[in-house]
């Protein structure tokens, strides 16, 4: 897959990486590296719960302060970007929970179907492709969130077994669910 | 040709796609795909649709998706934060306390519990003014840590082609976010303006983080002195006389000592004073 990340744990280098107790500023020093790093796919895996991006945002902030402080704490994570994508999914959750508890507000807004714009040469390939975007935009929306969290985390890069970690569900379920959703987006490139 | 119980099954055509069966099973469903006709058009179908889904992604989400400068500054200053308190809980007992150091002890204690009126005062203090902004909180400097800015991405062609961008109003829901940030609870509705640090007609970004509550009862450093600086900046930019990453930088850090340094004064333009 085009643009994934390198493999695991390739962020963490010296006394982060052997997972002992950390000076503040070695802690400090690779948290903000690693943020350079994941905040984009992090923003781009949140946008399919779907969270507004300044919810998103603060949501990827306590993942990182959290990491900075078991980091301190002298834990070791084998795969630091596995447990950012789970600590923001479960931070994410959480907020929608006491969003949909303090009533609706207004809808996290995707902006697919304004901002999308094809290269396209001709108005008529614009138009297609808008239509096309949009179809997707509904059938992503209508899957249910377990399909889409698999699908979202597959293209940030995950394997199938971090996927299945992030989500706490079984390898079965995360190949499933994947198959099921690519599924339901092929009905809508063949129209 | 194959019989229909002998093809692929579309979980396992999606697992060799995604490179997650054993070299055995990968090799089995290789040398299938070679021969099957029917397979190898499904796992092309699975290919596109997996296209499409990335191509739909990257379009919806990447092009909302800010500058990370403001969100960097936050998470640096919110780590600092954090490790200074850190610092200042390493309170550890001493093991073995001799009667010659009770004196100092004592004294520490005491002295400890002297600081702990004083800072519970202030903050008795604060909660006051806060819950009574009219009375004092004029803010015209934004808290740095709450507002270190945010930027769209905007060559500086395209931002001095945009015009109007500077009129853009603040959601209501996105300025309440901004008085809870700041602990402003019962605000008078003209007391504060919830302005831009870095203003939208120089690529600064509808966020919280580029957000703050500007007094209205400010009279010397208040919002006509800072539209000035933005409008004169903007110029200064478009012209090619100020590169706009500096022009927002310096917005971003202290508009007033921008504004000092542009104007080349140490008072606001008697003009724009109220």
């Amino acid at each position: 897959m085009p643009g994934c990340p390198p493999e695991l744990n390739a962020f963490l280098s010296g006394p982060v990486a052997q997972g002992r107790r950390v000076p503040a500023s070695a802690a400090e020093e690779e948290v903000v590296a690693l943020f350079d790093e994941l905040r984009v796919p992090l923003l781009r895996y949140l946008s399919g719960f779907p969270l507004a991006l300044p919810d998103s945002e603060d949501v990827i902030q306590e993942a990182f302060l959290a990491l900075f402080q078991s980091l301190r704490q002298g834990k070791f994570h084998h795969n630091v970007r596995g447990w950012l994508f789970r600590a923001a999914h479960n931070l994410a959750l959480k907020r929608k929970r006491s969003q949909s508890r303090n009533g609706p507000n207004a809808p996290a807004s995707r902006g697919t179907e304004d901002s999308a714009i094809d290269p396209g040469p001709n108005p008529e390939d614009q138009f297609a492709f808008q239509q096309t975007q949009k179809r997707l935009a509904s059938v992503i929306a209508a899957l249910p969130e377990q399909y889409r969290y698999c699908l979202y985390l597959r293209a940030e890069g995950l394997r199938y077994r971090e996927i299945a970690e992030v989500l706490d569900i079984s390898l079965g379920s995360v190949s499933l669910y994947l198959e099921r959703s690519l599924a339901h987006i092929a009905r809508v490139s063949e129209r | 040709m194959q019989s229909e119980e002998s093809h692929l099954a579309d979980q396992e055509l999606l697992l060799a796609v995604d490179g997650e069966l054993s070299p055995r099973e990968a090799e089995r469903v290789e040398s299938h795909l070679a021969a099957c006709w029917a397979c190898r058009v499904r796992k092309q179908e699975m290919e596109t649709a997996i296209g499409e889904f990335v191509r739909f992604e990257r379009q919806s989400s990447d092009m909302r998706i800010p500058a990370s400068d403001g969100p960097r500054a936050l998470l640096k200053a919110q780590l600092a934060q954090q490790a200074e308190a850190e610092r200042a809980s390493w309170l550890v007992w001493p093991r073995p306390v001799s009667w010659r150091f009770g004196w100092a002890l004592a004294a520490a204690l005491a002295m400890a519990t002297v600081t702990a009126f004083i800072y519970r005062s202030y903050f008795v203090y604060r909660h006051y003014f806060e819950r009574h902004p009219t009375h004092s909180m004029a803010v015209t400097v934004p808290d740095p840590s709450l507002t270190p800015g945010a930027t769209v991405l905007l060559s500086e062609r395209e931002l001095c082609r945009e015009t109007g961008a500077n009129n853009k109003a603040v959601p209501v829901a996105l300025q309440r976010r901004v008085f809870d940030e700041y602990g402003i609870r019962s605000a008078e509705p003209r007391a504060y303006e919830v302005d831009y640090l870095i203003t939208p007609a120089l690529g600064g970004a509808d966020d919280i983080h580029n957000l703050w509550p500007e007094s209205s009862s400010a009279t010397v450093w208040n919002a006509k002195v800072k539209d000035a600086l933005e409008d004169h900046l903007r110029n200064l930019v478009c012209e090619g006389d100020l590169d706009l990453a500096t022009a927002q930088h310096e917005i971003a850090t202290n508009w007033i000592e921008a504004y000092k340094k542009y104007f080349h004064t140490d008072r606001p333009v008697a003009a724009l004073r109220y």
